[in-house]
């Protein structure tokens, strides 16, 4: 085949989404639970992400990192650093970071006004 | 024996974690060469493409007629990632039929589960063997669904014959929980039949015989 190394080839225009100011909230209990997770220490910070896939496109990804490679948004809520990747902006303004406490199912749980749509289990959204 | 030129879109990503990636969005097992369906939420088909790993990059051959929708579908969720897509369909030609006895120098082969496919430089001007009517009654003997024809964003896999392409347990992708749910009820809704001529409604028109999409009871 022609893998298209020649000049002839055109990569295909890539349309990256608007990068936007992100709003972000979290419940009393989210914050209660990164408290618990961080300590004193703020030295870390909460990025969450997105990836591509799971069953409704988009599934959310948070880490607790030092530090990340990505372009992102800093923002402080409530005295804890949380990052946004600038390429899943558009995914994530106005979401809420709540925590749900039970047994199965439990954990952080983001509500998101952005989504259509989201799996069963709660975990990717559209 | 022959090969048909389809109307094909070949697409070259780049990139890191293509297979990964590519998993991510499609029905089969994505580790290796290999044919799936991408669908989206609905479990509807945006395009069947058959995966070529090619040293550090990955063809993609879909159907050109729905390359649109397959960009857009793959470039929503490349998100920050380190990911380029190339449209390289202009360069080249894809055949699709029998092995021949001689692969020309310079060819991609691969083993669909449309039949067996050979990406070529259109420089090198390979000729088909096939016209369409050769091709067309080749897959209504072998029922072999085609884009076009029994393949469409009106379908879901299991109704165009290609739930060999729909993965049981691999885990998550758009449109699981819809082929997840038809799977485990045992309802595929309308699926793929070969029927005895003359079809009403037939997607395929064959000498003797027709494919056809119905509802089975």
């Amino acid at each position: 085949m022609d893998c298209g190394t020649c000049d002839s080839a055109s990569p295909v225009m890539m349309v990256k989404p608007e990068e936007v100011e992100v709003n972000l909230t979290m419940t009393e209990k989210a914050v209660a639970m990164l408290e618990d997770a961080f300590g004193d220490d703020r030295s870390h910070a909460l990025l969450v992400g997105v990836l591509s896939g799971g069953c409704s496109g988009y599934m959310y990804d948070l880490q607790i990192v030092e530090s990340t490679e990505q372009a992102v948004q800093e923002l402080d809520i409530s005295g804890f650093r949380v990052l946004v990747p600038s390429a899943s902006s558009h995914l994530l303004d106005g979401i809420e970071i709540d925590y749900v406490d039970r047994l199965m199912g439990g954990g952080f749980k983001i509500n998101n006004p952005n989504a259509e749509s989201s799996c069963g289990c709660g975990e990717s959204f559209s | 024996m022959g090969l048909y030129r389809c109307k094909s879109s070949v697409l070259l990503l780049g990139g890191e974690h293509l297979l990964e990636f590519l998993d991510g969005l499609s029905t089969n097992h994505v580790n290796g060469p290999c044919t799936s369906p991408f669908t989206n939420g609905n479990a509807k088909i945006i395009d069947v493409c058959d995966i070529l790993p090619v040293g550090d990059r990955v063809v993609l051959v879909g159907y050109d007629e729905y390359k649109d929708q397959l960009v857009a579908h793959l470039m929503s969720r490349i998100l920050g990632r380190n990911i380029s897509i190339t449209d390289v369909s202009h360069l080249n030609d894809v055949f699709i039929g029998t092995e021949p006895d001689h692969v020309p120098e310079g060819a991609t082969v691969h083993h669909s589960a449309l039949g067996w496919m050979m990406v070529i430089s259109k420089s090198l001007n390979y000729a088909a063997t096939w016209n369409q009517e050769q091709w067309d009654e080749h897959r209504v003997m072998n029922e072999i669904p085609f884009h076009g024809h029994e393949i469409s964003p009106k379908v879901h896999p299991f109704s165009c014959g290609l739930e060999e392409l729909v993965h049981p347990n691999k885990g998550c992708y758009i449109g699981q929980e819809v082929l997840t749910r038809m799977r485990s009820r045992g309802k595929s809704g309308k699926v793929m039949l070969r029927k005895l001529n003359p079809v009403e409604g037939s997607t395929t028109t064959g000498q003797t015989h027709s494919l056809c999409i119905e509802r089975v009871q």
